[in-house]
């Protein structure tokens, strides 16, 4: 089926140049008159600005490109038409899809999966409409989404293609900078709703009013309300009471300036961000999804080095390990370079978590190489400390701990600097989804009450089993103490203190556009399988995965609460590795 | 066959602005792509190329909105807009928060509808984040000066008949409910204080609105009226129009029938009430007094314009009162984009129906 479609498309294509050309003058002379008509009265941007009627629907069409989209839409729509509805099933199963919100990228792409180029790029069916500039022209890679495998043994993994060019998935490309500065992302904050019983209305009021009054110094008024938040909250049943309870406590150190709170063992902290993994779905979720960037910006790579910003009990990496011994051509050389904090007993925690690494690699036939890296701060790193050996392709992974170095100035400009240096193939970051960095108190209290909500929320759906709540289990209540601690230190701690300085996905993209990133994009096959891993692990049927300009969240209903976002070089800068 | 391809494509570009075609035509081509032909929906795809976005207590061009979920395990929430005249502050200090005051209605000197809003997709597409019904909803709260609540109700082919409609009924009693939704002198009989409720929805929600407002009436629940903008109807004749415009613009029959089998019960055809509400499997309104009036509106370019005249003329035989909208030259999902006379006329006829003076 594929394959007699696949004639039908090539033959297509050749008489494409003749065709298409026929039928976009046809088009042009039929509809330009009242086409234009439209234009000049209502696009307000024309030339070399996006459309802003389709801006506000989500889709970034650049004005001067509408005519070229409609008349790849319409191409599309011959060739559809005149297949069998099997013939193009495969757009939908087997191609991945990237970005929808670029409609230029994403209808040409599906031409190339009907009507692929020749190997040989410039020649053949060249036509104006193909003939875009900085094209690399590479047929669009139809990766095998085998979705048969038992996902519990090995997350998410895909069967990768012969085909040899990782990059540039994109005819066309919008620089990141460009895209920020037209169509300017407004800001969002969400509003606190508490619609059902009386004593939830009064704590969220009170919780706010004590805000309010800790910004506006009045410490007696703060001190009362504290108390009396602290005597709702504990009477309120569920997520709610317990969130209360932990913004009561933050706002009671605030006030009475018990700041900063004792420092956790790593390893405890480590035993919480275990529990935290196992409870809920977020980690597992930034780790498959860092993953599957990495994966395939590794696809042909014969040695590999991941450099892991926080390896804690490196439980991100046994998976990455296991897929790339599924390559088609064996599993890479694969160094893993963890990153941890000073142990104040000395013990050396990161070469502990790269044995068994180490012991387990041996298992599966992958060659591994590990070292531990402490520093007390990322930006204490320098590109030299991490030896980067010539030919192998580099990849930084960043979970959670990009946020920390907004603490002190120039720290995450040293940190991206570095990693800017070091020329990986890919740079994975996944963040908290909040604005919890904003000046003004009040407003952070907010939005970190709101966000801490839905977190919560979502652990209580998870956890509950139906009728007749079962006991909480040990996984819960470490994870609501480890997201208490993050609470804790949003609302009490201020200065060098308060590292969680949560960002989202709009401030990121603009601070990674500014160090001279690209985005990679993820595509419908990363999400399609980080919605299986979801159903399979999560309890609760309240988390969405949202593909958002080709990153990756994972919300709790329509709350976004982790972003995944992954980024490259641009190509005349970065190293050869290969 | 492949002529007449060619000559539909042209016919429907010029009859559009042309960035109205590429979204229409996008949407066409995506749906196309997750329509399985065994029945079965590819879901997966379909959220991931669906556009959304999310609330913001942030006012934009004056409206602002959240979320309120309902019911966890259904996903059913409800997105609220309101106007920024209509902005809750708790607290001194001209601080930003913005926290609901419950019990507070949105106003005690003028009406304020309240219109519930079903979102389009035919039962199976979008959502009530979706970003076109987002901008759809916030457009509609400043021409009206309403509050509107968009339901995300549940979808088929994964939740069939009557879900949707239970989802619609669980919102009205919820809407109907809230303090902070009322509105109106409350010492005056006329315009008590309470929620003035209207139900719009286009395509299938405009579907929903219909049955929704039926089990209102029978339940004496008042509802001032119905918005229909191109709802969604059939039946297992084939109409003039669906023949005539087959594939014309943008819709293909076989493409609507796909989606009343992945809503219908399985086995059913389309002459089920839900489907056909006045066919042979149908019911008469007559004496049900309590049925709002309705606005329908009717593209004239729609291949279902058939069934929406006759529902529109049934009902005036019922005894109700019907705004009948014909909109000759406008094609489906018009009102995605205001750069149409079609919109602004729509939006017109939306606001003198709603208020009324």
């Amino acid at each position: 089926m594929k394959r007699d479609h696949s004639e039908a498309g090539s033959s297509y294509g050749q008489q494409g140049s003749s065709s298409s050309s026929v039928a976009k003058g046809e088009c042009s002379s039929m509809s330009s008159g009242k086409a234009k008509m439209w234009e000049e009265d209502h696009d307000p941007s024309s030339g070399g600005g996006m459309d802003e009627l389709l801006a506000a629907l989500g889709y970034k069409v650049r004005s001067s490109d509408m005519a070229d989209v409609a008349q790849k839409l319409e191409q599309l729509e011959m060739v559809m038409g005149t297949a069998q509805e099997d013939g193009i099933s495969h757009l939908a199963t087997d191609t991945v899809h990237y970005d929808p919100t670029d409609l230029y990228s994403w209808v040409q792409s599906m031409i190339n999966e009907l009507n692929p180029p020749p190997t040989t790029a410039g020649n053949g069916t060249s036509t104006p409409l193909l003939c875009s500039s900085q094209i690399e022209e590479n047929p669009s890679r139809a990766f095998t989404d085998d979705s048969e495998y038992d996902l519990r043994a090995i997350p998410g993994v895909a069967v990768y293609p012969q085909n040899d060019e990782p990059s540039n998935k994109r005819l066309k490309t919008y620089p990141v900078a460009e895209i920020g500065s037209e169509g300017v992302e407004e800001p969002t904050r969400p509003v606190v709703l508490v619609d059902s019983q009386e004593t939830g209305v009064r704590l969220v009021h009170s919780l706010l009013a004590c805000a309010e009054a800790v910004q506006q110094e009045n410490l007696k008024l703060a001190d009362a309300l504290v108390k009396h938040v602290g005597v709702l909250a504990a009477s309120q049943a569920g997520a709610m009471g317990k969130v209360a309870s932990y913004f009561a406590q933050a706002l009671a150190r605030r006030i009475y300036q018990i700041y900063p709170q004792e420092p956790m063992e790593s390893s405890f902290s480590d035993v919480l961000h275990m529990h935290f993994y196992e409870a809920c779905p977020y980690l597992k979720f930034a780790h498959f999804t860092a993953n599957q960037a990495i994966l395939e910006a590794f696809a042909s790579a014969t040695t590999v080095h991941v450099i892991d910003f926080g390896l804690k009990q490196g439980m991100q990496w046994p998976a990455l390990l296991q897929a790339l011994t599924l390559r088609p051509g064996g599993p890479p050389t694969f160094r893993l370079t963890g990153i941890g904090p000073p142990q104040p007993d000395n013990t050396d925690a990161l070469q502990q978590v790269g044995w068994k690494l180490a012991q387990l690699a041996q298992t599966i036939g992958v060659q591994f190489e590990f070292r531990g890296f402490v520093c007390s701060s990322l930006s204490d790193l320098d590109p030299d400390m991490l030896q980067i050996r010539p030919g192998e392709a580099v990849a930084v992974n960043s979970v959670f701990e990009l946020h920390r170095m907004l603490a002190r100035p120039a720290s995450i400009e040293k940190v991206l600097g570095t990693v800017n240096k070091i020329k990986p193939r890919i740079f994975t970051v996944v963040e908290q989804e909040a604005n919890h960095n904003g000046p003004v108190f009040v407003d952070r209290f907010t939005e970190a009450l709101h966000y801490y909500s839905s977190l919560f929320d979502s652990l209580e759906g998870s956890a509950s089993t139906g009728i007749g709540a079962a006991p909480p289990s040990e996984d819960l209540l470490m994870s609501e103490l480890y997201l208490g601690r993050q609470i804790c230190n949003v609302v009490a701690c201020e200065g060098t203190e308060r590292v969680e300085r949560h960002e989202t996905l709009t401030q990121w993209r603009a601070r990674m556009g500014s160090a001279g990133f690209e985005p990679v994009h993820l595509g419908s096959n990363a999400f399609k399988q980080a919605s299986m891993l979801l159903a399979l692990f999560a309890g609760g049927d309240g988390y969405r995965v949202e593909e958002n300009n080709g990153c990756l969240m994972l919300g709790w209903h329509t709350r976004s609460l982790i972003a995944t976002s992954a980024w490259k070089l641009p190509p005349l800068s970065s190293g050869g590795e290969s | 066959m492949a002529g007449s391809n060619q000559v539909n494509i042209n016919e429907s570009r010029s009859v559009v602005p042309l960035n109205t075609w590429v979204l229409i035509s996008n949407f066409k081509l995506a749906y196309n792509l997750l329509r399985r032909a065994d029945g079965t929906f590819n879901r997966d795809l379909a959220e991931f190329l669906d556009r959304k976005v999310p609330s913001n207590s942030i006012p934009v061009h004056g409206v602002w909105s959240f979320d309120h979920l309902h019911q966890t395990a259904t996903g059913l929430f409800y997105r609220i807009y309101l106007h920024e005249s209509h902005q809750w502050r708790s607290g001194t200090g001209g601080t930003n928060y913005v926290i609901p005051d419950i019990d507070k209605p949105l106003s005690t000197t003028e009406i304020v509808p309240v219109i519930i809003f079903f979102h389009g997709g035919s039962f199976s597409h979008s959502s009530a984040n979706s970003a076109i019904y987002d901008t759809f909803c916030r457009r509609l709260v400043n021409v009206t000066n309403s509050v509107v609540v968009s339901v995300n109700y549940r979808r088929s082919p994964e939740h069939r008949f009557p879900c949707a409609y239970e989802d619609g009924w669980t919102a009205l009693q919820w809407i109907r409910s809230r303090k902070w939704l009322r509105s109106g002198r409350p010492n005056q009989s006329e315009s008590e204080s309470r929620v003035h409720v209207y139900m719009a929805g286009d395509s299938s929600g405009g579907n929903i609105v219909h049955h929704v407002a039926v089990r209102a009436a029978e339940a004496g629940i008042e509802v001032l009226g119905n918005i229909l903008l191109h709802p969604l109807f059939g039946g297992e004749k084939r109409t003039e129009s669906e023949l005539k415009l087959d594939g014309k613009y943008f819709v293909k029959l076989q493409d609507r029938d796909w989606y009343w089998r992945a809503f219908l019960p399985e086995g059913e055809d389309r002459d089920h009430p839900a489907c056909n509400p006045f066919g042979p499997r149908g019911r008469s309104l007559k004496g049900l007094t309590l049925f709002p009036k309705s606005l329908v509106c009717v593209a004239g370019l729609d291949l279902l314009q058939d069934w929406q005249l006759a529902y529109a003329h049934a009902l005036r035989r019922f005894g109700h009162h019907v705004n009948l909208l014909y909109l000759k030259d406008a094609t489906i999902g018009f009102y995605f984009l205001p750069n149409n006379d079609h919109f602004s006329c729509l939006m017109h006829q939306i606001n003198n129906f709603v208020n009324p003076s």
